[in-house]
């Protein structure tokens, strides 16, 4: 009990920290994937006439995205970022990367509850199938954190992994049929594609948005087993050099 | 050494060594080279045993880079040691040194309510935010503002008033008394006397082996990770004297 107040604690610490000074604070979390939607539609939209409903089947990727992007891009920094109170506090390192996730998983929500509203003028179809995307988000959820676990343990000690992100990140996302129509990938190359297990949860995200179906069980279970190895190979990372934060930070 | 039961503290032959990480293009290349790891061990504690009895107050003596902070830290559980063991039979204070381990960004309100849910102060036991407005005689007005615009003894009024506010049986102390004003200085000193008459156990790091000798009963004096001397607070501190 006493660690869900402090991760709590620390969540609240970096939504503060990120939108100090900032107007409208933590809105940006849905303003951003709406003004990137914005710039997709007034590039992308004649282009991809193919897509019936192009707003809808972007947005469902957006989202999903940018959980991604904000969650790593936060997390990286944030162990070197709290070298104050790693120093001074006897807390579990693993709970810098953890309140990071929680508070963008907080962020998703809100997001996504707008997002569904928003989009009955864009042909969502309203079902209790769209509950569905809860288990989805959580299973993206602990991806990210895999993920991030990885990049920000390594990036205490070589600084230059989050410089390197800040470049492999926008390269993945147009490596992922986010914007564009996923039958514009010349079949030979589709493979590319299928290697990016980020392409797997926004199919979810878009079987459930877009499509209004149920996604397929081999998806889940995929999207499942590669979440839990993630994390595993993260945990394995993040513990072997959690000791050693202190002498880098 | 057999611990009994007045032991709080017990460190049997505790090592903490670094990951000195020089890494840089140099390091690239000693690695292809030389085949030399970037990442080289260095010892910053050597074979430290330390028993604090419960109610005594220990002082830690030294010179700059001794490893005074690292022994604090490793007996707080902040760093694991990579040989011996740490036994603590109590609770710690947060160890803000002169305002580490606050959130620059963040006003005073918001570093007090982070801290002390971090910290799992129980807020129902009184009234910890009246208390530290109280002792750091910080008006409403500072404790608006951003940290980073508090000067460094204000800084080191609201650190010390937000380990204070703790209750915790162990209070560490880490130089926090070299910046305050004169009348800050005095009242730390009174609560610590305070303190230390509730039974508390206190853990003062100060490079004034005055202040050493008024509140601890017993120190030790540090040399390059490894502890010299240990005894008498009078006797340690003219050891301490005689370093220079």
């Amino acid at each position: 009990m006493q660690n869900v107040t402090r991760i709590y604690a620390l969540s609240k610490r970096n939504v503060i920290l990120r939108y100090k000074s900032s107007l409208i604070g933590f809105f940006w979390g849905f303003f951003k994937p709406l003004l990137y939607l914005f710039i997709f539609i007034v590039i992308f939209s004649s282009q991809f006439n193919s897509i019936n409903n192009y707003i809808l089947y972007a947005t469902s990727g957006l989202i999903f995205w940018f959980f991604f992007a904000n969650v790593t891009n936060q997390s990286i920094a944030n162990i070197v970022g709290s070298s104050g109170i790693i120093k001074s506090l006897s807390i579990p390192s693993i709970f810098f990367p953890l309140s990071d996730m929680i508070s963008e998983l907080f962020n998703l929500v809100l997001t996504l509850f707008v997002f569904v509203i928003l989009m009955h003028w864009f042909g969502i179809i309203y079902s209790l199938k769209l509950l569905l995307i809860i288990p989805a988000a959580l299973l993206f959820g602990l991806f990210s954190l895999g993920i991030t676990l990885i990049l920000s343990s390594l990036n205490v000690f070589f600084r230059d992994i989050g410089i390197v992100w800040g470049t492999v990140q926008p390269a993945l996302f147009y490596l992922t049929p986010i914007a564009y129509p996923e039958s514009l990938i010349p079949p030979h190359y589709k493979f590319i594609i299928k290697c990016n297990p980020i392409y797997y949860y926004i199919s979810l995200a878009r079987g459930i948005f877009y499509d209004a179906t149920v996604p397929p069980a081999h998806l889940w279970l995929l999207c499942g087993v590669m979440a839990i190895f993630m994390y595993a190979v993260g945990l394995v990372i993040f513990n072997k050099l959690k000791n050693q934060f202190i002498s880098a930070i | 050494m057999v611990s009994t039961q007045d032991d709080l503290i017990i460190l049997k032959d505790v090592s903490v060594s670094y990951w000195q990480n020089n890494v840089g293009v140099h390091s690239i290349k000693d690695l292809v080279v030389q085949r030399k790891n970037p990442f080289q061990s260095k010892t910053i504690l050597q074979n430290i045993s330390l028993t604090v009895k419960k109610g005594e107050s220990l002082g830690m003596l030294g010179r700059n880079g001794c490893g005074k902070s690292t022994l604090l830290r490793t007996i707080a559980g902040i760093i694991k040691p990579q040989t011996g063991t740490v036994e603590v039979k109590g609770t710690f204070a947060p160890i803000l040194a002169i305002g580490a381990g606050l959130e620059a960004e963040l006003n005073g309100y918001e570093n007090i309510s982070l801290l002390l849910s971090l910290y799992g102060t129980n807020k129902k036991n009184g009234d910890p935010l009246g208390n530290i407005r109280e002792f750091s005689e910080l008006t409403d007005e500072v404790l608006r503002m951003p940290v980073k615009r508090y000067s460094s003894g204000m800084v080191a009024r609201l650190a010390f008033s937000i380990s204070l506010a703790n209750e915790a049986d162990i209070l560490i102390i880490d130089e926090v008394l070299a910046v305050g004003d004169q009348g800050f200085q005095a009242k730390c000193m009174e609560k610590i006397y305070q303190i230390k008459k509730e039974g508390k156990t206190i853990l003062f790091v100060s490079h004034f082996p005055d202040a050493v000798q008024q509140i601890c009963d017993k120190a030790v004096l540090l040399e390059n990770g490894s502890i010299v001397e240990n005894g008498n607070v009078e006797y340690v501190c003219n050891k301490y004297s005689q370093l220079f």
